[in-house]
């Protein structure tokens, strides 16, 4: 078959892809991250660029390409984010649907996070919430709600005190009874059989903090995250160490989980799920005890894990100020709604 | 002092004490983290109850005492699931009417109130060899449970919701372990008596809660205190001719005074 990208280093092919689409740069991606390489001084041939495309070849940082068809678009993308392209046929246009969704002005990271949910290179399951109704105590407080996540995308609900947001999350763990509906994590159904096998797909960072001083370590708290599966003792070690290193928390390992800060607690916390290795994170008002600093670091790490695990999110909260940074889509649950 | 244990009731009888000593305080930090205290003075009224039952029936008051309790641990599981009460709370009602149904029998079968009372006062020298190897079994199952349960017993004892989003099981963990930690409370009491069971089952797990910083390091010490208050209690009250249960009782008294006024100094 033929090669349909081709990386060469100082004329040497260092990488080749033969798959179709997008996929060769994204196998690239891949490729560097295992070999830790720097990308200035490599250089690419593709067969065919639209925007897309560019798009993802400006994100890796080549410098200098040769595409042997390439459209206007991509062009465009080429020239405004400064890569040295030569090409041998220009096409208006190339026949893929990614050309009419990407505009060519949006953000380079913006473009990139949508075509890997496209290419299904993202952790995260779908929510499907169908025609839930939760009655707690017998008052009405979810009433014929509908929600549906798509698979590593993010929302945040917001809602006045009592609105129903915990519910909300509570049912979604499998935590409150539903009275009627449906919710759809992935293929699974809360609450059926096959769901309780894998509950651990489900993340959850909860809104109070944890009121009892019983001594804990910061690694035990992480370590949670894998208490339920069986691993090797080598796989819970790597598990544990990586999850911790990517939450910037591997050197509070052996303080007591009590001395530590709110956001470093909070830290530890997403650590739990990523050690969970949850599809699915769920979290439950995250700044309610944090300061300014702690709430800027939870803002670069959310981010951080939205553009590498890139798992599916609903995140309640109502700090508005907090919320608006993310420019991420915000429902509001109102009279047992999401409106 | 080592000629002491050519006697077989000693023996059997350090034996018991030393496995006791060195597994039991688990169900110490099990009660402590579960906010179960209340439990033991359930516990202590059920072995009342099971007593006189036993005393009016002429049953085995040890064996009548330890199925009573089991049954007043499973009717305060049940109520508390029920009701959504603190299982803590609901022991208090319990305990109640266990004492109120004590006495019933003792009036209406003209059972001897101290012989009921009795058994309340352990003794590790009156302990059977069959009750000697149940002993032996229990302290062997409550380190091994805690060995193999590790993981989600630390999750369970951290947050409820958090072990449940692992995938853990934690209603059946938190029942098995209200049930194993009343198990362990009601054959202590045969061993040390009701009253001193804090010496051997809760002190060593509350000084240990005064020193560590992990789960692991807790149920370590723990057992280690257990152990050293065990031994040493043997000896000492060998020593200045007390009763044992006495002697671990002021031992680990003083080693929790001791490392208290150290950390209230430190501050």
């Amino acid at each position: 078959m033929e090669k349909s990208l081709i990386i060469t280093q100082n004329n040497l092919e260092i990488f080749s892809s033969q798959s179709k689409w997008l996929y060769p740069l994204f196998e690239f991606e891949d490729f560097i991250k295992t070999k830790q390489l720097e990308t200035h001084d490599l250089f690419l041939t593709d067969k065919i660029a639209g925007k897309a495309a560019a798009y993802l070849i400006v994100r890796l940082g080549f410098k200098s390409v040769h595409i042997q068809l390439i459209s206007d678009g991509a062009i465009d993308v080429f020239n405004r984010f400064g890569v040295k392209v030569t090409y041998d046929q220009l096409v208006p246009k190339i026949q893929c649907k990614t050309e009419d969704i990407v505009k060519g002005d949006e953000p380079v990271d913006v473009v990139w996070q949508m075509l890997r949910r496209r290419a299904g290179r993202v952790a995260g399951l779908i929510v499907d919430i169908r025609d839930l109704v939760v009655d707690v105590d017998k008052k009405l407080v979810l009433n014929n709600l509908k929600l549906r996540v798509e698979k590593g995308e993010h929302v945040f609900i917001k809602g006045s005190n009592g609105a129903g947001k915990t519910t909300l999350l509570k049912t979604i763990l499998g935590l409150e009874k539903m009275t009627s509906g449906s919710i759809m994590i992935g293929d699974y159904q809360v609450g059926s059989r096959e769901w309780e096998r894998n509950r651990q797909i489900v993340g959850y960072v909860h809104q109070e903090m944890v009121k009892n001083s019983f001594p804990i370590s910061a690694a035990e708290v992480v370590s949670i995250g894998f208490s339920a599966q069986k691993l090797s003792k080598a796989e819970k070690a790597h598990r544990l160490e990586i999850s911790m290193r990517r939450t910037g928390c591997l050197h509070l390992a052996n303080r007591s989980f009590h001395e530590l800060s709110g956001g470093e607690k909070q830290r530890l916390n997403i650590a739990r799920c990523l050690c969970q290795q949850a599809k699915v994170l769920l979290f439950d008002e995250p700044t309610s005890f944090l300061d300014g600093s702690a709430k800027e670091e939870l803002f670069d790490l959310l981010n951080q894990i939205w553009a590498n695990e890139a798992p599916t999110a609903i995140i309640v909260s109502h700090d508005e100020q907090w919320i608006e940074r993310f420019n991420w889509p915000v429902c509001e649950l109102k009279e047992g709604k999401i409106c | 002092m080592l000629e002491l244990f050519s006697y077989p009731l000693i023996l059997q009888g350090f034996i018991v004490l030393m496995a006791s000593g060195l597994s039991f305080p688990i169900a110490g930090v099990y009660l402590l983290r579960m906010n179960l205290l209340p439990l033991r003075f359930m516990l202590m009224h059920g072995a009342l109850l099971g007593g006189a039952i036993a005393l009016a029936f002429q049953l085995d008051p040890f064996l009548t005492t330890m199925l009573i309790n089991l049954v007043l641990v499973w009717f305060m599981m049940q109520a508390s699931r029920s009701l959504k009460a603190d299982a803590g709370n609901i022991s208090i009602f319990i305990m109640v009417a266990a004492i109120g149904l004590a006495f019933t029998f003792i009036s209406v079968f003209n059972v001897q109130a101290k012989d009921t009372l009795s058994l309340l006062w352990g003794s590790i020298f009156t302990i059977s060899p069959l009750q000697t190897v149940g002993f032996v079994f229990v302290a062997l199952f409550v380190v091994l449970f805690q060995l193999l349960k590790r993981n989600q017993l630390k999750a369970v004892f951290f947050d409820s919701s958090v072990a449940y989003s692992s995938g853990i099981n934690e209603s059946g963990i938190h029942y098995f372990v209200i049930l194993l930690t009343a198990l362990i409370v009601a054959v202590a009491m045969k061993l040390i008596g009701a009253l001193l069971i804090d010496a051997v089952i809760i002190l060593p797990a509350l000084i240990s809660s005064l020193h560590t910083k992990s789960m692991k390091s807790m149920i370590v010490w723990a057992c280690i205190w257990g152990g050293v208050f065990s031994f040493s209690g043997f000896f000492v009250a060998y020593w200045l001719k007390i009763p044992t249960s006495s002697a671990i009782a002021l031992i680990a008294t003083l080693i929790f005074l001791i490392i208290f006024i150290q950390k209230r100094l430190k501050k």
